[in-house]
């Protein structure tokens, strides 16, 4: 093959693809901070529990049950199901959508799912490397396929805002994915920049597909073809050596797009990693981010409505006053989808229930006729200072009685959003109560305090075994419990 | 009205079914089924029949089938193809169900078979091409073979639904791509094949799945929720990853639609702030498919031929070729038989404006089957361009960088970036003075001028018996020439490796 004008003269065109495949290669474990570490952690183990609880999901059933066509020679472990294996990437696929069955899993701003898309892949990879991983290898990939979602995001301002066109874990998850892959495989940077361009080429899936019971899987592809995408680029195959760079790239997903370089990655210097600067929310309750304000503010008028003595069937009319966002503007869901995507049920649940939860969305729940009188009441407006972008919105709830009383809350920030961070024992409550639902107490205290102790663990895989600790039913341990320390 | 609701609405709750009996908020915010783009297109899909493909689409889409057939088989020798096989075979245990062109006894699941067989059809960038942009074959026959060998011996489909099917991913593609003004130019963004091709290939799939017209229009929208790659990726290794994805993702999509999953009932139709198909374009007007109940469904393809290339390069470089053959023809009267560069001053290309096509130096096959100055010098220099242009003993020969030396690019502004309209016209200033000038308007295998069938059969042939034995090559002439009367498809599955 024959280059008519040589490339090797030390710093090239592709300045922002370069810089991501060379900092993607370079950064060490050194480089991650106590802030890092802590808060990566956090969500690692939100996403197992999420993840966890999702297996229990029918979108989870009918992907497994797709995905079990198909064999390999190396196989991953599916997640909270004993004995059960599948071809990495579709491994990585089923729980990359068990994570985002519920809408349960972590949001960042800008707004996206990242925790998702990129630890099923990690996972997935790491039962099938001949030489485990240890859990400081992991944390690293994990961190690094965090960090590359967190830049690109930033390459423009349209990514601030509530999407309305790219459902953005299908447009940055897979480049996550990519980017931690690739890294846990110890590719080149010439291979890393090559992996971040065929995962280009899986990136994208339109927001109508929110809401449906589709949309976990913008979350498992994102997981699956970006870790295709490097054993791809493994394997010698390029892409577009500017992927990041051009408009006709990367860009192409974004109205405006000014990519901007990584800084030099030295071995002994400090890095500045985004999610130092920002925390990712953790939902506590299975629904988008923004029904938390509402479902905050709903239960703080619901408690004054009881503190003065009145009655919700005495309510006569329902303002919530929230972000003009049409896919989770929705006056009567027909499937738990929906109703995870509307803020008027959220509303409603809270208002009725003084919280949201899991169950709220049984059809069971969902089908109560005083919520659905309640939902009859609920007027929506759009006020000109609620800007549709997870770091300013907030949601206000009016209540109105027949009687002639008003009450009204407004929830600027809810408790689990970064601004006001769960707390480390609500986190990990948050994740034994899922986690309960399918895994053994070992396997949940197992999970626990490997995460825990993750930075000092010789072989990540052991959460692999742990998460296959199904309490309905039983297989052989292959490990021995002294492994533990 | 009750039965109604249960009919069109999945969701069994009450709530739901009351929600019909609210007011106007509601019929505006869902409309039935019956009404929406996107239902449409799932009854098209199930609804068509056999006997509405006129004689013109029947022969069109044959000639597409060998066409597709043929690229694929020579695209079976190329490097990006045996890198995407190894792929599936390395990462996924053997599963003998469907065939790759080309290798005798190698099968892969079918979604793996047809990711790989998609890869051969774009893999040198021969595959036809139509108006508005796109690669239709590509990503639809692979997948509508790998589904006949998943079906068993006995029930495999005739070689009427297989033309059905495959008609209706064309017809799909072809519809999608009408909803947009943007479309009809070179593209920008998107790769027309990652858009359109992936939900043709869940159209046709689902119709050779003889899936209802529900999971028809849900296989629709799980495949757009997989549609979509850069233009950046084109002329590069990946761009044929982006056919070989479609085909496979396509029929994933229409496999996950028959277990039961579901997505946006509105996907295609256009939403005020929340984006469906619509994602993929600046502007996006939807139409809804006339039902085949109701009126006789009329083809794209019989009133918009395609396109077939005459050699492996981007469909832009025809023009060039041609304009610079012309070119060649005179100079070598005028030489007596050879095209010494010295003799050139100056080579000037009058073409449409488009990026990614426009490249001075190309550094390898890819990039050069994307540059005008490279398919213009190549054509000047040899009088034709070729499978083995591409070479990498072409890609450096010395007369050809010389050549390429000496290329200006001139974008005039009646040269609009448009399959249906561009033109190319090349201008060579000799030494001498002299001013020679070639042009071409339509080049001799476009819609407009299409080749001959001798013409595709020659190419299918040389294609073709790079890798099948000259009794398979036949025989794959004969079955596709027979198509529409074969009882069984299987003739056509055994030949193609």
């Amino acid at each position: 093959m024959w280059r008519y004008i040589t490339l090797e003269i030390g710093k090239t065109f592709p300045f922002v693809t370069g810089s991501f495949g060379a900092a993607i290669c370079s950064l060490r474990s050194a480089h991650l901070t106590d802030a890092v570490v802590r808060r990566t952690k956090r969500m690692m183990l939100d996403t197992l529990g999420v993840g966890l609880l999702g297996t229990r999901t029918q979108v989870f059933n009918k992907l497994l049950q797709y995905s079990q066509r198909y064999s390999a020679q190396e196989n991953s472990r599916v997640w909270g199901r004993p004995g059960v294996m599948l071809p990495p990437q579709y491994a990585a696929f089923v729980n990359g959508v068990a994570v985002h069955s519920m809408d349960f899993d972590d949001t960042w701003h800008p707004a996206t799912h990242p925790s998702g898309a990129v630890l099923p892949a990690l996972l997935a990879l790491a039962d099938t490397l001949p030489v485990r991983p240890t859990g400081e290898e992991l944390l690293l990939a994990f961190s690094v396929g965090i960090e590359v979602q967190g830049r690109i995001m930033r390459f423009s301002k349209e990514a601030l805002d509530i999407p309305k066109r790219f459902h953005p874990p299908a447009v940055v998850g897979v480049m996550g994915s990519a980017a931690a892959t690739a890294k846990l495989l110890g590719l080149s940077p010439a291979q890393c920049a090559a992996a971040l361009a065929v995962a280009a080429s899986s990136a994208g899936a339109p927001m109508a597909n929110a809401a449906t019971q589709t949309k976990p899987l913008h979350a498992g592809n994102a997981a699956r073809r970006g870790l295709e995408a490097s054993q791809l680029a493994s394997l010698g195959l390029e892409g577009n050596k500017e992927i990041l760079d051009l408009e006709s790239g990367f860009g192409i997903f974004y109205g405006d797009y000014s990519p901007k370089e990584l800084a030099d990655v030295s071995p002994s210097g400090h890095y500045s990693w985004v999610l130092e600067d920002q925390d990712v929310a953790v939902k506590r309750f299975p629904a988008h981010l923004g029904m938390h304000w509402v479902a905050e503010a709903a239960s703080a008028v619901r408690r004054k409505l009881l503190d003065s003595n009145s009655y919700l069937s005495q309510v006569s009319r329902i303002t919530v006053k929230v972000p003009p966002s049409k896919y989770v503007n929705c006056p009567f869901p027909g499937t738990e989808h929906q109703a995870r995507h509307s803020f008027q049920f959220n509303c409603c649940t809270a208002l009725l229930d003084g919280h949201v939860s899991i169950d709220s969305f049984s059809s069971g729940q969902m089908n109560r006729s005083t919520l659905k009188d309640l939902l009859s009441k609920v007027h929506v407006e759009h006020p000109q200072d609620n800007h549709a972008s997870f770091d300013r919105m907030y949601g206000e709830v009016i209540v109105e009685t027949a009687q002639g009383g008003k009450y009204g809350a407004r929830c600027d920030t809810f408790y689990g959003h970064w601004r006001k961070p769960l707390s480390h024992e609500d986190l990990v409550k948050k994740f034994q109560s899922n986690a309960s639902n399918v895994l053994t107490p070992e396997g949940i205290e197992g999970i626990v305090h490997t995460i825990d102790r993750l930075d000092a663990t010789e072989d990540c895989t052991i959460l692999g075994s742990y998460l296959q600790m199904n309490k309905h039913q039983t297989r052989p341990l292959d490990f021995s419990l002294s492994e533990l320390d | 009205m009750l039965s109604k609701a249960q009919k069109t609405f999945r969701p069994l709750t009450l709530m739901t079914v009351r929600a019909l009996h609210k007011s106007a908020l509601d019929v505006v915010e869902r409309p039935a089924p019956e009404e929406t783009v996107t239902s449409s297109f799932g009854r098209f899909i199930q609804g068509v029949q056999p006997y509405h493909l006129t004689p013109t689409v029947l022969r069109r889409s044959k000639r597409m089938v060998l066409d597709s057939l043929g690229v694929s088989l020579v695209g079976s020798n190329t490097e990006v193809f045996e890198l995407a096989l190894q792929h599936c075979q390395h990462m996924y245990a053997r599963d003998d169900v469907s065939s790759v062109y080309g290798r005798e006894g190698t099968r892969l699941s079918p979604t793996l078979a047809a990711f790989v067989n998609g890869v051969a059809a774009h893999s040198m960038d021969f595959d036809d091409t139509w108006h508005p942009a796109t690669h239709p074959s590509g990503a639809v026959l692979p997948a509508l073979l790998a589904i006949s060998d998943m079906m068993p011996g006995n029930g495999k489909p005739s070689g009427l639904e297989l033309l059905v099917a495959f008609n209706v991913g064309i017809e799909v593609q072809g519809r999608l791509m009408r909803f947009s003004s943007e479309a009809r130019n070179i593209p920008k963004r998107f790769h027309p094949p990652t858009v359109v091709g992936t939900m043709g290939s869940a159209a046709a799939s689902a119709r050779l799945l003889s899936l209802d017209r529900t999971q028809c229009s849900h296989a629709l929208a799980i495949a757009a929720s997989l549609s979509g790659a850069p233009m950046a990726n084109a002329a590069t290794q990946s761009k044929p990853f982006h056919i070989g994805n479609a085909a496979r993702l396509g029929l994933e999509a229409a496999l996950l639609a028959s277990r039961g999953l579901e997505a946006s009932p509105l996907v295609l139709d256009a939403v005020p702030g929340v984006a469906g198909f619509s994602a993929f374009y600046e502007d996006y007007a939807p139409r809804s498919l006339v039902s085949p109940d109701e009126e006789v469904p009329r083809f794209l393809l019989e009133e918009q031929d395609m396109g077939f290339k005459r050699f492996p390069a981007h469909l832009g470089m025809h023009w060039v070729a041609d304009a610079a053959a012309k070119v060649h023809e005179t100079l070598v009267g005028l030489t007596g038989g050879t095209v010494p560069p010295h003799l050139v001053q100056d080579i000037l290309l009058r073409v449409p404006p488009s990026k990614y096509i426009n490249r001075p130096f190309p550094e390898s096959e890819h990039q050069a089957r994307h540059s005008f100055q490279f398919n213009a010098c190549t054509a000047l220099l040899d009088g034709e361009v070729t499978v083995q242009s591409f070479s990498d003993a072409a890609l450096s020969r010395p007369d050809l960088h010389a050549l390429l030396s000496r290329v200006r690019v001139e974008h005039p502004a009646d040269n609009r970036a448009n399959f249906d309209c561009m033109y190319a016209e090349v201008e060579v200033t000799l030494m001498t003075g002299d001013v020679l000038k070639g042009r071409c308007d339509t080049f001799y295998g476009h819609w407009r001028n299409p080749l001959s069938d001798d013409s595709l059969r020659k190419k299918f042939r040389n294609n073709a018996s790079t890798v099948l034995s000259p009794a398979k090559v036949e025989g794959l002439i004969a079955v596709v020439e027979d198509l529409e009367r074969l009882e069984d498809c299987k003739p056509l599955l055994n030949q193609i490796q």
